[in-house]
């Protein structure tokens, strides 16, 4: 079979029916990228492929990282770190209205740079501040939609599973990926504060304030989160001044985790366990997606479909801001059908040409490829986040907590279009740092 | 896969993810101090291989895959389990194909000895490892495919 554009085109389209069917992203994106190389090179180049992306994968050292950041996470989870972010966040803004829907942001913000994922933000911050905020009489609604928007902070503060992936992926530094990603963060996180500021403004009976704590107890619960916060600040730091790389910031985050970890007495052979197994199948997890979206890249540069893609819309002649725009309702839309590794890994390397052929980088379009994933995790009808939060609240109907992320998915779809229209908001701490 | 090899798997991969880090924590000291460890990513590749090998035996073994449920969700009964079995179908096929390409590699490189550059690390054994989890990955595959999740 020759190798044309049309043929990575059927390839995508097997490739869809393949996860709408439920098969493993890894196993759909691998599959399709092998037998893709056996019909247009041969079966021996696709199965040598297969093997030496295989094993390349798994002897990267900056690959590493993924799961050694995930194992830090687990220890620290163990080490009741979300109840304590949550706890002191509530102390220092509780009293005023909204507080505790503040202090949520503030907790998912904080337990998001050191768990990393969407998911399991929202889910361990859920398990906290919910029912605190519920207690104090807060719209149900509002609460877990804040909480679900807030999960989605996991993914964008560095160093976070999606940056790595993409890392990889794309093959650009890590870095730089987490140095971009900053100001995004930090605008995220000041847009969702913007978002319960306004909401609260307009119905201020659906987050009353709660009792205010004195100084002395404000003190405590900070010193209690003291050492979490140092440990954040020494990982993302030693990478900003270059003390040492993201891959070797794994390392240092594990063995601080451990000492911390040890400092609170929870370090024992039962948690260590948990930590260890919880790693090991998630990152084997994700190792085999990356496999796959590795082979899968290749099939598709075979074919020529991503140059076609990206020369095609080059020749329409839209310009930088429709042709983005035109990318970002592409991901949107994607991103309501597909989880978040599988829409990057399938946009990558059909998008990224289209985007870099407009004069944006790869590092720009990493980090609004992750802000688009996110808006995916509260978006119907995939929304997970809004889905972990039923979980967490059972009698709080879907509908109701998306009516309550709505705001939130106002805020975000205005950062989308302020990336688009000033991109040195992503590539600028990057070239200003000059990595 | 039995439970006594699972906790086993889990140990082995993890208390190689912590070797992983305690060298590179050791390297990051000793190149701030004026010093260097010579060979210390050499010695983390292989923590990070046997790690990731045993990851994926872990996560085909305990069924940890991401996938889209937009259908299995709505499925009952056998419909459900017949999806389930081709999920599981497809993701041996892949394994079978990862297994055969490094396989393939592995023979034609066996009598070049690889070793790598500054702590001689064989090569041939690390392919070796991360092949036979390939294959305990494709067994348990095989099995779910017969014994889908009850």
């Amino acid at each position: 079979m020759m190798a044309t554009p049309e043929t990575g085109l059927v390839g995508i389209g097997i490739l869809l029916v393949m996860l709408i069917l439920g098969v493993p992203i890894g196993a759909s994106l691998g599959l399709v990228g092998i037998v893709g190389l056996f019909l247009t090179l041969g079966i021996e180049p696709g199965l040598i492929k297969a093997g030496v992306t295989a094993i390349d994968t798994l002897t990267r050292y900056e690959l590493g990282t993924l799961p050694l950041f995930m194992l830090m996470a687990h220890l620290l989870f163990s080490a009741n770190a979300s109840r304590d972010l949550f706890d002191a966040a509530a102390r220092l803004v509780g009293h005023r209205r909204g507080g505790l829907a503040y202090a949520a942001i503030g907790g998912c913000a904080s337990f998001g740079a050191i768990n990393h994922s969407s998911l399991a933000t929202t889910a361990t911050v859920g398990l906290v501040a919910l029912p605190e905020m519920r207690s104090r009489g807060y719209a149900p609604g509002f609460a877990a939609g804040t909480i679900a928007a807030g999960g989605t902070l996991g993914q964008i503060i560095p160093p976070s599973g999606a940056l790595i992936v993409f890392g990889i992926i794309a093959e650009q530094s890590l870095g730089k990926l987490f140095m971009a990603a900053l100001i995004p963060a930090a605008m995220q996180i000041l847009f969702y504060v913007l978002t319960i500021f306004i909401v609260v403004r307009l119905r201020p009976g659906i987050a009353p304030p709660s009792e205010r704590h004195g100084w002395g107890e404000r003190v405590r619960a900070l010193l209690r989160v003291s050492d979490l916060l140092l440990l954040i600040v020494a990982v993302i730091g030693g990478i900003a001044i270059g003390w040492f790389s993201p891959s070797e910031a794994a390392s240092i985050g594990v063995a601080g985790a451990l000492l911390l970890a040890a400092r609170r007495r929870q370090l024992n052979r039962a948690m260590l366990y948990r930590a260890f197994e919880e790693t090991l199948k998630t990152s084997g997890m994700i190792m085999l997606i990356i496999i796959g979206a590795l082979i899968f890249a290749v099939f598709l540069s075979v074919t020529g479909l991503a140059d076609a893609i990206g020369s095609t819309v080059t020749g329409l002649g839209l310009g930088p801001v429709m042709t983005l725009t035109i990318v970002a309702i592409i991901l949107l839309l994607l991103g309501s059908m597909l989880d978040g590794l599988g829409l990057m890994l399938l946009a990558t390397p059909i998008l990224l040409p289209v985007v870099t052929s407009v004069g944006m980088s790869e590092i720009w379009f990493g980090i609004f490829l992750i802000r688009a994933m996110e808006i995916g995790f509260v978006h119907p009808p995939l929304g997970l986040n809004l889905y972990v939060m039923q979980g967490v609240a059972k009698d709080i109907p879907v509908a109701r907590i998306f009516r309550g992320v709505a705001p939130f998915l106002v805020s975000d779809f205005l950062c989308l279009a302020l990336f688009i229209f000033f991109p040195v908001l992503i590539t600028g701490l990057p070239q200003w740092a000059s990595l | 896969m039995t439970e006594r090899l699972y906790k086993a798997a889990i140990w082995v991969g993890g208390l190689a993810l912590l070797a992983a880090a305690l060298i590179d924590t050791i390297a990051v000291f000793a190149r701030n101090l004026a010093s260097s460890l010579h060979g210390s990513i050499e010695l983390i590749q292989v923590a990070v291989l046997i790690a990731g090998s045993l990851g994926l035996v872990i996560a085909v073994s305990s069924r940890t895959h991401a996938r889209v449920h937009v259908i299995s969700e709505r499925l009952e009964g056998a419909a459900k389990t017949w999806l389930d079995r081709l999920a599981s179908a497809a993701v041996a096929a892949f394994f079978l194909c990862l297994l055969a390409g490094s396989l393939w590699i592995a023979a034609d490189l066996w009598d070049g000895h690889e070793l790598s550059e500054v702590m001689s690390v064989p090569w041939r054994l690390l392919r070796l490892f991360a092949n036979l989890c390939f294959f305990v990955a494709l067994l348990i595959l095989l099995r779910q495919c017969w014994r889908p999740k009850p």
